[in-house]
């Protein structure tokens, strides 16, 4: 246990202490007033409270107060208390299959990781490309994106942060000073982030938009919908990181020293591919095709969950071994925001609300379009982007309705920028993780970053304006 | 002020008075305190006396200096009274605590573990310092510890903690002293207390005070405030560069004098106001130097704590012991300037075995400038609970624990 001791003066100490329990005062207080003013015209009673409980939650999302996964549990709590669902609909949404997906999601990357195929995957593609210096950053954005694609981005970012630590040190670059540690640091960040909004498996945003989307309009989004939909932003979004990368990063150090002798030390001390690997590979592979070809038939969770117990049935991991990957606090979260989101929905109180707010000023769908994307970008690098689907969700899905745009484009213009958060370390841990290798400071980060989120927030829009109508996708 | 002889009206001049030049005890006076002290293993050579005004005074009676002390200790009807020979004053002999006849479970006399003065009892749970291992140890050190060279030993936890509850028991464990001496570790001892001073922070509401020798690094001082000491003290001793070099030859090699200095620096920002102290002796450096020492300590935080010196039988070194004429203002000086920078003087107080900087107010004004509101308050049952609240909540407040091991980041 490392200690630290807070030299801030007593009185600043206690007056942040403080102010826990006066927000959670003044929580209640603002809950009570809500619930105590008349309805405004046009919103039913249920409605006003659903509305009162979502400003709770957004309040306690945003602010952190208590764990995101616990202000879901106190909005499974209120819901029904305050009458806005039954006790036995809320209950029954947290049975929704985006939940379930994730959480087989959560498993099967564990077994892979668990495996270590997805270990030798990265060492194997980073010494095989990387036999330059630009060539070592291409690799590493290169991968970390692509691995993104099937796992969650956060776990390809902590797979491949000691890896990348390594070739650092083995470099010998100067913490902070070096150009080619931020490089590499930064490509490991942006890769994962970039590749993590191109499928539903780069992290929990999807699917969780995806959910409430079911449950609100009972329209989906498949895998491969999805895919198409967003690869032309992800391709975009590749090519201009790597070229903002080596730009604002420009390399620093002579032409390739040995980082091949390093990486394939790495690869040889992993030993021959096991057969738990192979086993692992295979049913990882026949689960993307089937996510691919029989996703809308037979249910994305179903056939995550199949693969599951497959794992299990030929014994590839112990329960033990996965526990550690399945994020429980994640999945409670989704089941609370789903909840609160088809409350918002069912009770009038969403379109309510988008009529009020953005629907107020924004005369077309582009607009809106426009105005959400931007503010899902904005507020992601500030709170967790699954946060955000579920803060803005409930608001959009009452924007569709309002201007006649189809649901399925109202997700994509939230769940796609929700994950693109490039500035700060708190928002998101692929960043985060880059910050705590001391290469990168906050500033360069933030520096590179503002850029990038005004290239993805353009690129999103050019790619909505124009790609979309021709899949299909016209607003 | 001039200081004059006929002391017996100033408790801090007495007490001046009485730490160097002793006591001598009339026979009815010492049947009382022997009656008193049967059946204990008593481990500080002098009587605790309390004199006016509180003030709490360990006399050294059994030396020889003090067989020719002009102080005599008597004993009538109507209680125990000091005499120079020309008048009297009252004085106090506080009983001798009744678990100082019992033993622990192990069957150790508790007064060979726990020494109580007053509130506070001092334990020494290793009676080991390394300094004799290279023969640099203290060149004054009689100490608590075992001079023949580090023989160890040591108490267990249960022992120490049955003796703070035996002390609890009868009120005399507000405050614990936890001393060690100096060990090779680089963390000053902090290791070795630590199990000591979590389990009696876990069963008492007391406040805890640890002596020790400065350590390396500075995450072993944070550690020191994080696991429960409420108080710390790093005893330099001897401002004086050279002296000290030549007296503390131990301290000076092993540990430094900037290393010293700068501990306590860190640990004033760390502990409260206060509550970072370091003994200066008077007398074994010029006085000119002891009051440059107050300047300094002072002016990084330090509460300066000045014990006297008397040269101890069985050791080498001895330097004519000063008179109360020329120390006296050295305690006003320390009075003073501890007031004006504003450091909390009520943290170190009452204690019978050196002058605090608070009794240096008799010397000013004979202490009439001095309110003793807030004093008064804190040896109250409701002010030591106030107290200890407090430095609890500071520390709640202050103490920010993350994943990784400091033992380890610190090797
Ligand atoms: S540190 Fe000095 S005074 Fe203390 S026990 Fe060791 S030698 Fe004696």
């Amino acid at each position: 246990m490392k200690i630290e001791i807070d030299r801030r003066p007593l009185w600043l100490l206690l007056l942040l202490k403080g102010i826990r329990p006066l927000s959670f005062l003044g929580i209640a207080f603002v809950f009570w007033y809500l619930l105590s003013i008349p309805t405004p015209e046009g919103l039913t009673l249920a409605g006003r409270n659903a509305i009162a409980i979502f400003l709770v939650c957004l309040f306690l999302w945003v602010s952190n107060l208590i764990p995101l996964a616990v202000t879901s549990i106190l909005a499974i709590i209120m819901v029904p208390l305050f009458g806005v669902l039954t006790e036995r609909e809320t209950f029954a949404l947290f049975g929704n299959e985006a939940v379930f997906f994730i959480l087989g999601a959560f498993i099967l990357a564990g077994a892979v990781m668990h495996s270590g195929l997805s270990k030798r995957i990265a060492l194997s593609i980073m010494g095989r490309f990387g036999d330059s210096s630009r060539g070592l950053v291409r690799a590493i954005f290169l991968l970390a994106a692509i691995l993104s694609f099937f796992m969650s981005e956060h776990a390809v970012a902590a797979m491949l942060f000691p890896i990348v630590l390594e070739i650092a040190k083995g470099l010998k670059l100067r913490p902070g000073r070096s150009n080619y540690g931020k490089l590499l640091f930064i490509s490991l960040a942006w890769g994962c982030i970039i590749g993590g909004v191109a499928t539903f498996l780069g992290g929990a945003r999807v699917p969780l938009a995806v959910g409430i989307l079911k449950e609100t309009g009972g329209e989906t989004i498949g895998f491969i919908e999805y895919t198409v939909a967003v690869f032309p932003v992800v391709i975009i979004m590749l090519v201009v990181g790597y070229n903002v990368l080596v730009r604002l990063f420009p390399v620093d150090i002579p032409e390739m020293a040995d980082t091949g002798g390093l990486l394939s030390r790495r690869l040889q001390e992993l030993g021959k591919v096991s057969y738990n690997e192979y086993a692992v590979g295979t049913i990882m592979f026949v689960t993307v095709l089937a996510w691919v070809f029989l996703g809308g038939r037979l249910g994305l969770a179903i056939i995550a969950l199949t693969s599951v117990v497959v794992l299990f049935i030929f014994r590839l991991v112990r329960w033990k071994d996965i526990e550690e990957y399945v994020n429980w606090g994640i999945i409670l979260m989704y089941g609370g925001a789903i909840i609160l989101g088809t409350a918002l929905d069912k009770s009038g109180a969403a379109a309510w609300m988008a009529d009020q707010t953005i629907g107020a000023w924004a005369r077309t769908p582009w607009v809106v379009i426009a105005l959400l994307s931007l503010t899902a970008l904005v507020l992601t690098e500030g709170i967790s982007n699954v946060a955000v689907i579920a803060i803005l969700m409930p608001v959009g899905i009452g924007m569709a309705s309002k201007f006649g745009i189809d649901p399925v484009i109202i997700t994509f213009s939230i769940a796609v920028p929700a994950g693109l958060a490039f500035c700060l370390p708190m928002s998101t841990p692929a960043n985060a993780i880059s910050v705590s290798s001391n290469y990168v400071g906050v500033k360069d980060m933030a520096k590179a970053g503002i850029f990038m989120g005004i290239t993805a927030w353009i690129a999103f829009n050019i790619v909505a304006r124009v790609y979309w109508p021709i899949i299909g996708l016209g607003f | 002020m001039k200081y004059q002889k006929g002391y017996l009206d100033n408790p801090t001049l007495l007490k001046i008075e009485l730490m160097l030049n002793g006591i001598r005890v009339g026979k009815k006076a010492l049947d009382k305190v022997m009656v008193e002290m049967a059946g204990t293993d008593e481990m500080v050579d002098g009587i605790d006396i309390v004199l006016s005004h509180k003030t709490k005074a360990n006399v050294p009676y059994k030396e020889e200096f003090a067989r020719k002390s002009s102080y005599l200790l008597k004993s009538r009807r109507d209680g125990f009274f000091i005499t120079d020979g020309e008048g009297e004053v009252k004085v106090e002999i506080p009983p001798i605590p009744n678990f100082y006849k019992e033993k622990t479970t192990t069957g150790i006399p508790f007064s060979s573990i726990g020494d109580v003065h007053s509130g506070y009892v001092v334990i020494t749970p290793s009676k080991r310092c390394d300094f004799f291992y290279s023969d640099v140890e203290c060149r004054y050190c009689t100490a608590n510890f075992d001079s023949n060279g580090g023989t160890e030993s040591t108490y267990s936890v249960d022992e120490v903690l049955e003796t703070v509850e035996a002390a609890h028991s009868e009120g005399k464990a507000e405050i614990i002293y936890l001393s060690i001496g100096f060990g090779k570790e680089e963390d000053g001892g902090i290791r070795f207390l630590k199990p000591y001073i979590k389990a009696i922070k876990k069963h008492f509401n007391a406040l805890i005070a640890v002596e020790a020798l400065p350590p390396i690094d500075n995450i072993w001082v944070d550690e020191t405030y994080a696991i429960g000491a409420d108080s710390v003290i790093y005893n330099l001793e001897i401002f004086d560069k050279e002296l000290f070099e030549l007296i503390c030859p131990g301290r000076a090699k092993l540990i430094g004098r900037e290393r010293y200095i700068d501990a306590l620096r860190y640990a004033a920002t760390v502990f409260p106001s206060g509550t970072v102290a370091s003994h200066l002796i008077v007398g074994l450096e010029p006085p000119g130097y002891t009051i440059m020492g107050i300047d300094y300590l002072t002016d990084i935080g330090v509460i300066p704590i000045l014990p006297i010196y008397r040269p101890s039988p069985g050791r080498t070194l001895r330097v004519d012991p000063l008179t109360t004429e020329v120390i006296a203002p050295v305690y006003a000086h320390l009075y003073r300037t501890v007031k004006k920078k504003g450091i909390n003087m009520h943290w170190v107080r009452d204690i019978s075995i050196v002058t605090t900087p608070l009794e240096g107010r008799f010397l000013i004004d004979g202490g009439r400038g001095f309110r003793s509101i807030i004093r008064d308050f804190y040896n109250t049952k409701v002010g030591l609970k106030t107290a200890w609240g407090l430095a609890t909540l500071r520390r709640k407040l202050r103490v920010k624990e993350s994943g990784e091991s400091s033992g380890s980041s610190s090797s």
